[in-house]
């Protein structure tokens, strides 16, 4: 055995919790590998104590991302020395992983279910990428910085100093030619003159967070396609989202649209402690749709870290600071990134697992003391770089226990993100999509495709609508005045024809800002212009039936043309229908 | 093979027992344990917890009776199911022993029961609906072959005739029963049903009755679900029938607790969502090979409570059993839209309109109970809740096929409102208004 490795034994095992004996120099984070049946498992330390039997040793304690059994006192770790990292490199965009960066097509290869021990390299090692380089030799360079670039699809992938590397020089560098991953791309020197060879992909620690150039607020608006967030609770590129729902209430569907329709270049999914089918869904079925700004196949901007709920509940924890990490390597390069994870709940549930085995004592429903400030930092790095022009868009999901958005998660994720798409039981019980309640949950952080007071005046509308509403469930219908009678039904119609959106029809599942434009007209002439129905000879009731007659055949109409209405002339069709409404002309 | 032995236990607690210092027993191996004098064997245990002052095991027979002279015989191997198609028409208990009075059975095989993760690239997108003849279900939450799903109800409700019901008419070449801390009278009742129906010879029973111990109850879904892999694995359709898995997420509770384990939310240990995680995600459409669907059974005070709040959100969706009706509002099919693309194409829209016809009837339901329904259209809503619940949400009616439930939503449709009030497009109303 190689006597310069640091090697320990297992003195104690409890699920995925394990203690070893060390002699020698052991480093907090780093990872080890531990011989099972001979099988070597992964884990991270995460904490370091004294041996009370041999003061000369001492106890590391180790989160270990694989299934355990077998495992028995005096089993052999070996400690890596480098905290748990990330490839980065050409190849990531299509590719589909476990938590830990296996490629799941490569391990099906090798056995249809994911055995302990199972492991494949992270990228394709044998692939050859076109290199140009964008820098010569002696050229003072640093981490981060750009030595070339590869096409990857349709992006062009910069190659860049790793970001642990800090001054150097430039020694060596091939020309344009095809490389892989493992070839020598370049030579730099550092300061104190140590030579480090550069490839195509480096090691990251997903821990540290990769620099921003320039940091800034974010201010573009993202057209995701979904009419409620993009007109009521808008995010911009960059920005930070946390989306809570009961189960049932659609967070999944609402993913699975951003998923297919939010414009960005690179969508990073890490499905982290929820249901496989739903990940085997993205990456089979999204493969044959199209990218909504390129035509491609959807899935040639999108990577996916599967981390689903029957895996290893310790790899879910680092699946989600990998997907972080990697969209963090996209935006230095200047591309708009979105990660979208399903969801966080299972992520901080991970760390109150661990936290419970390691005997801590318990914050609120036994979630460590301090997850409020680990959720806050996770969405902290997320965030829009003008430096480079990039941004990294975080859209976390959440399900709270009992749905109950005060428990700990939930508020801690209020509490983090800009943005808050919270979807309502009530809602979803009548089967409205989304059910994003628009009364409660919209933003004010980010810009929307409609101007301010458009956006005061819908939502008034809707809030009234609400009361009277109220009003009519509590006092009768008869009691309620026609003008108030007709403001209920415009409400009803903004909230049935505009807010509720069918996310399985081809056209009225995505909507893009030209034609949100056209229906914000519509809604604003809806609301602000007031409406006479005959009145001759009527009594309250029958008006009132005329009043809900006219408004049906007016929805019907409008549903009509979300799913109909595609060309120019088409979606004009909509204000003349409003004009002709507004004037109760008959068409 | 001789096998080790140890012959001190040091502490025996409920369900668990200990000895000091380490035996050279791995993590989740089976051990023997054995009268002393005798050499009779007394009960199989787990190794749950090691470390080199103590090993601690899980005790399947229950640890009553047990001494610390009892002798433990170690078996270096997890434990595995036996598994054989000699199986089918038999009875078994929660670590695959004849449990029926039968002869001994020669197993082809021993299984995995660890329940490995499935690639996720070997799954099929699930897209094959399973029609159960039930309106509630074939209409507004398509059974679609893989999927996982639970009945949730109180404990008083006809859940297991539900279940037994859907088993009848399934499309399975095996059936898995999984009978967790069930009443006597619950296990006869299915076992004759599925006599009745003819579908004993394709069933295997697992079974835990109420009072038996407790980690055979905690093993039971892990040794039905490795043999229902490997007919899978075969090529085999399989259906898993859980039932209670409140039941055995209690049992998982006790036994945290016996550990000392931190509880989260109502003495639950934190991994609750994880331990029903793996149970649940064995539900697959594998590629190359057979499939595996899951009807589970949860019952519950409240949806709040842990175990359907954590099932609802790994599940597939759920149905909803409430006075002896399975309710639209609650009850979900996730993978629906899988398969409801493809039947006649008025299935989807009518199904969407119904659901929100029905919620404002509910709420004009409310209303009315505070006097304020008093306008035509909220009378009309209130009728069209009382059709809908006696015609559509009654399970126990007689089986119809999916075509004719259509026409009978129309029909219901017809009866109450004008084609404007429902919403649904003028196309559809053109095709289908008239002809029902």
């Amino acid at each position: 055995m190689d006597c310069n490795k640091r090697t320990g034994t297992l003195i104690s095992i409890q699920d995925s919790l394990v203690k070893a004996r060390f002699l020698g120099e052991v480093k907090m984070g780093e990872m080890a590998e531990i011989m099972v049946d001979g099988h070597l498992l992964q884990a991270e330390v995460l904490q370091i104590q004294p041996d009370f039997k041999n003061p000369q040793a001492g106890i590391a304690e180790m989160q270990v991302f694989e299934d355990l059994t077998g495992a028995q006192i005096g089993d052999l770790v070996e400690f890596k020395g480098k905290p748990l990292s990330v490839l980065l490199g050409p190849g990531l965009l299509t590719s589909i992983w476990d938590g830990l960066q296996n490629p799941l097509y490569k391990l099906g290869e090798q056995d249809a279910y994911l055995v302990p021990g199972l492991k494949a390299p992270a990228l394709d090692v044998e692939k050859l990428w076109e290199f140009t380089p964008t820098v010569k030799v002696g050229e003072e360079l640093s981490g981060g910085d750009s030595i070339g670039y590869v096409p990857e699809g349709r992006l062009e992938h910069k190659i860049l100093v790793p970001f642990n590397l800090g001054k150097c020089k430039l020694k060596s560098i091939v020309g344009k030619c095809k490389l892989n991953i493992t070839q020598e791309v370049a030579v730099v020197v550092d300061e104190q003159n140590n030579n480090h060879v550069l490839n195509l992909a480096f090691r990251q620690s997903v821990k540290s967070p990769i620099p921003f150039k320039e940091r800034a607020i974010p201010s573009q608006t993202i057209s995701t396609g979904v009419r409620v967030i993009d007109l009521l609770a808008p995010v911009g590129y960059g920005g930070t989202v946390g989306n809570p729902g009961p189960f049932g209430a659609g967070k999944t569907v609402l993913q699975h649209s951003l998923c297919k329709y939010a414009l960005a270049d690179i969508i990073i999914m890490a499905a982290c402690g929820e249901r496989a089918g739903e990940a085997v869904e993205v990456f089979k079925d999204f493969a044959e749709l199209d990218d909504p700004s390129t035509g491609e196949s959807l899935m040639k901007r999108m990577c996916i870290f599967g981390n689903t709920s029957s895996m290893p509940v310790a790899a879910r924890e680092a699946s989600v600071f990998i997907a972080l990490t990697v969209g963090e390597y996209y935006r230095y390069q200047g591309y708009n990134v979105i990660l979208l994870a399903d969801s966080t709940s299972r992520w901080a549930q991970a760390l109150r697992e661990r936290s419970g085995r390691q005997g801590d004592i318990p914050g609120p429903e036994a979630f460590p003391m301090d997850i409020p400030d680990q959720i806050k930092g996770m969405y902290q790095r997320a965030g829009s770089d003008v430096g480079t022009g990039g941004s990294l868009t975080f859209i976390g999901t959440v399900s709270p226990a009992g749905g109950n958005f005060q428990e700990p998660v939930t508020q801690a994720t209020m509490d983090a993100t800009g943005g808050f798409w919270g979807l309502s039981q009530d809602r979803a019980d009548a089967k409205k999509y989304p059910a994003i309640d628009p009364l409660v949950y919209t933003t004010s952080v980010y810009d929307s495709f409609i101007s301010w007071d458009d956006r005061k005046n819908m939502l008034q509308t809707l809030h009234e609508s609400n009361d009277i509403d109220q009003t009519i469930s509590t006092i009768g219908l008869k009691k309620v005045p026609i003008d108030k009678y007709v403001q209920y039904q415009k409400g009803q119609t903004i909230d049935f024809c505009v807010m509720q959106q069918d996310a399985f029809h081809e056209v009225d599942a995505c909507t893009r800002p030209e034609r949100l434009e056209i229906i914000n007209q519509a809604v604003q002439k809806l609301i602000n212009t007031p409406i006479e129905f005959s009145q001759n000879e009527m009594n309250d009731e029958e008006l009132k039936d005329l009043v809900k007659i006219k408004f049906d055949e007016l929805r019907q109409w409008w549903k009509d043309w979300n799913s109909n209405a595609q060309s120019a002339e088409q979606m004009n069709e909509l204000d003349v229908k409003l004009e002709q409404f507004i004037k109760q002309e008959e068409a | 093979m001789i096998r080790k032995e140890i012959s001190k236990i040091s502490e025996i607690g409920k369900a668990l027992i200990s000895v000091e210092g380490n035996p050279g027993v791995a993590l989740n191996h089976v051990v023997e344990l054995l009268e002393a004098d005798t050499n009779q064997s007394l009960s199989f245990a787990k190794a749950i917890n090691i470390s080199e002052n103590s090993t601690r095991f899980q005790v399947f027979n229950g640890t009553q009776g047990l001494s610390t002279h009892t002798k433990i015989r170690m078996h270096e191997v997890p434990l595995t199911a036996g598994f054989s198609y000699n199986m089918l028409g038999r009875s078994f208990d929660g670590v695959g022993n004849v449990a029926d009075g039968g002869p001994e059975i020669i197993f082809e095989k021993e299984v995995s029961t660890r329940l490995d993760t499935l690639n996720p690239t070997v799954r099929l997108v699930p897209k094959q609906a399973l029609w159960t003849g039930i309106p509630m279900i074939d209409v507004f939450n398509t059974l679609v072959k893989s999927q996982k799903i639970p009945i949730f109800a109180g404990p008083t409700e006809p859940y297991n005739r539900l279940l037994s019901q859907i088993a009848q008419g399934a499309q399975a070449d095996i059936i898995i029963f999984a009978g967790i801390g069930l009443k006597f009278d619950e296990y006869q009742y299915f076992k004759e049903q599925l006599s009745q129906s003819g579908n004993i010879d394709k069933t295997i029973m697992f079974t835990h009755l109420a009072g038996d111990s407790q980690i055979k109850g905690l093993m039971l879904p892990d040794v039905a679900l490795g043999v229902a892999r490997e007919f899978a694995d075969q090529g085999k359709d399989v259906l898993v029938l859980l039932t209670d898995m409140t039941n055995w997420s209690n049992i998982l509770r006790n036994v945290a607790n016996y550990q000392d384990q931190i509880p989260s939310l109502q003495g639950y240990p934190g991994s609750l969502y994880s331990e029903l995680a793996k149970r649940y995600e064995v539900a697959a459409d594998i590629e190359g090979a057979g499939s595996i669907t899951i009807i589970g059974a949860t019952t519950l005070e409240s949806l709040e409570d842990p175990v359907p709040d954590n099932t609802g959100y790994i599940t597939e969706g759920q149905f909803f059993l409430e006075n002896g009706k399975l309710k639209l509002a609650r009850s979900l099919s996730r993978l629906k839209q899988q398969v409801n693309g493809a039947t006649r194409n008025d299935h989807r829209p009518i199904m969407t309109v119904m659901a929100s016809l029905l919620a404002d009837a509910e709420k004009a339901y409310e209303a009315a109970e505070v006097g304020a329904a008093n306008d035509a259209f909220s009378q009309k809503l209130l009728r069209y809740r009382e059709d809908f619940i006696a015609n559509m949400e009654e399970p126990f009616g007689e089986s119809i096929e999916l075509e004719a439930a259509l026409d009978q939503c129309w029909q219901i449709l017809k009866r109450h409102f004008k084609p404007t009030e429902t919403g649904l497009s003028k196309k559809l109303i053109d095709e289908y208004w008239n002809k029902n």
